[in-house]
């Protein structure tokens, strides 16, 4: 009888190797800490942003403004610098594709202003493919 | 230190770890970027430049209703405290008299606008 019970006693525990998933449940509880406090509790708040980050509506409400800025003035190095504040990948399309959208709603007015900027801007900027 | 204080030293350094993991993923790896926004979070010297083009456009237009939406999309509630916010700003900022008269002038036909009503 002795000599089994200090078998016993020698023979390792197996619970050793349950130990470690401590870490993960708080490795978990972390990262939706940090989400609770970034999603719910502390939201980001869209501010000063830039006119680039608009959304397409807005970018055509801007752009457009400042093409009939530009029909109004004729400023076309402040209307330019303008135009750059949106960073249009092709900002002579971008003016000429709305111009065609507001043709076809019958905006006449605008299309005629969005058009005419974008061919004094093509005539200022060196179009690329010809060189 | 017993193995029970232990495990909880590793539990709440866990719990840092993971809220590092989260804000390095959130500010570094895969940090917020701008979409879709409104115009009405557009910084104030964005928003002051909007305001000179609608000024620039009342001036040859002369038609404050169209001012006045045009307003709208940066602020809704008050335009002509709005206007004025800008006005300030340019003129701490160098803008040319000349910009700053236009706005004024916009500011000024909005407020009387706003006394009679019309």
């Amino acid at each position: 009888m002795n000599d089994q019970t200090q078998e016993l006693r020698i023979t390792p525990q197996p619970e050793e190797k349950k130990h470690h998933w401590y870490l993960l449940t708080g490795i978990i509880i972390g990262i939706a800490v940090g989400l609770i406090v970034t999603w719910l509790l502390f939201p980001v708040v869209y501010q000063d942003t830039s006119p680039a980050s608009l959304s397409p509506a807005y970018k055509e409400i801007y752009r457009s403004t400042i093409a009939q800025v530009y029909a109004a003035t004729g400023n076309l190095e402040r209307a330019a610098s303008r135009l750059a504040l949106l960073e249009d990948e092709d900002i002579i399309y971008a003016l000429g594709a709305q111009a065609q959208r507001a043709l076809a709603e019958g905006q006449e007015k605008e299309a005629r202003a969005l058009a005419l900027l974008a061919s004094e801007i093509q005539a200022v900027i060196p179009v690329e493919t010809s060189e | 230190m017993s193995r029970r204080r232990r495990r909880y030293f590793f539990f709440f350094a866990a719990i840092l770890a993971g809220l590092a993991l989260g804000i390095i993923y959130g500010w570094v790896i895969n940090p917020v970027v701008f979409r879709n926004t409104g115009m009405d979070t557009l910084r104030l010297d964005y928003k002051t430049d909007y305001v000179l083009m609608v000024a620039e456009l009342y001036q040859s237009e002369g038609d404050l209703a169209s001012a006045l939406t045009r307003i709208a999309y940066l602020e809704a509630s008050s335009p002509l405290a709005f206007v004025t916010t800008c006005i300030d700003y340019a003129e701490q900022h160098d803008y040319t008299r000349e910009d700053i008269d236009l706005m004024w002038h916009l500011a000024s036909d909005i407020d009387n606008a706003l006394r009679t009503g019309n």
